[in-house]
């Protein structure tokens, strides 16, 4: 059983990610990475990590997919498909790089050696995560850190996201100010334009 | 916790087994890395940051169930799913702004720094 929810949600995750990299169309790439990361979301599963399943579902294949499809759409689309010359260059770094993940993984391996071994049924583990996190001897102070990082990430990515124009205009107005306070009185409470 | 008698085995072949795991956990970060490193729209690039994230997820919580490590693993995981989506959004803000500066996400034009 938990082979056959492997090979399906593997097959999801890696399917979804090669989609994801060498679809020529944004949008078409970005709904291959709900795929890729509704698949990983179902290895969780596989791996009795129920919690940790549901979290990536909430928090990835909705909330950040949908951030990054109105990222897709308020910017442009012309910078579609991979330059074959691009790829065969980078095939130099990833061939490698493989290879060094393929000699870890089986080093590793040889180490763990729990292949098909007895492991007790996954039970739930949300009460364990909720213990936990509110546990001082656990995860509290990364939990309450994780909370202030998540209000200053929205405060910052409010303040970066606004619009260059608002700032502009304010930062000229001031500017006009100075100028026009330099220049005297005649033209303080004048607009710029009829002042020249 | 669960007592060894009511043991089941997980993965009698391949599929199921740790270094399973490891190989799906390794070829999503391959592809990650071939994201970032070959598109040059900065959404793309981003996209290949989510995909490396998961991957190294996959492996905390495969080795935290393989290996008898209880909860650990899962909640490393768990804060990088935090860590990831708050990356995800600031990143998205910058990404919007580049576009307001430069007209473009492509990655490749945006070297005022250079001089």
């Amino acid at each position: 059983m938990y082979d056959f929810m492997f090979v399906i949600f593997a097959t999801f995750a890696l399917v979804g990610g090669l989609l994801m990299v060498f679809h020529p169309s944004i949008v078409h790439s970005a709904f291959a990475l709900v795929a890729s990361l509704f698949g990983v979301a179902g290895l969780y599963w596989t791996l009795g990590a129920d919690f940790l399943g549901v979290t990536q579902v909430v928090l990835y294949v909705s909330g950040v997919t949908v951030l990054l499809l109105f990222a897709v759409m308020l910017s442009d689309k012309t910078l579609g498909a991979v330059s074959i010359l691009r790829c065969a260059a980078m095939g130099l770094v990833i061939g490698p790089l493989a290879m060094a993940l393929m000699v870890t993984y089986r080093a590793i391996d040889g180490m763990v050696g729990t292949e098909g071994a007895a492991l007790p049924d996954p039970a739930p583990t949300t009460p364990a995560i909720g213990d936990l996190l509110l546990q001082p001897e656990g995860y509290l102070v990364p939990f309450e850190v994780a909370s202030v990082l998540l209000l200053i990430v929205l405060v910052g990515a409010v303040t970066l996201a606004r619009p260059m124009a608002d700032r502009q205009v304010s930062r000229k107005t001031i500017a006009d100010r100075a100028d026009a306070e330099a220049r005297g009185d005649e033209g303080a409470s004048a607009p710029q334009g009829e002042g020249a | 916790m669960v007592s060894p008698q009511d043991a089941v085995v997980v993965g009698s072949g391949f599929a199921g087994s740790l270094s399973s795991y490891l190989v799906v956990s390794g070829g999503l970060f391959l592809l990650g890395v071939t994201c970032v490193l070959v598109r040059r729209n900065a959404l793309y690039v981003l996209m290949g940051v989510e995909l490396i994230l998961n991957s190294a997820n996959l492996n905390f919580v495969a080795f935290a169930r393989f290996g008898g490590y209880g909860m650990d693993g899962q909640m490393v995981a768990l804060f990088v799913v935090i860590l990831a989506a708050a990356e995800a959004a600031v990143a998205l803000a910058i990404i919007m702004r580049v576009f307001n500066e430069f007209g473009s996400v492509d990655v490749t034009r945006t070297d005022s720094l250079r001089d």
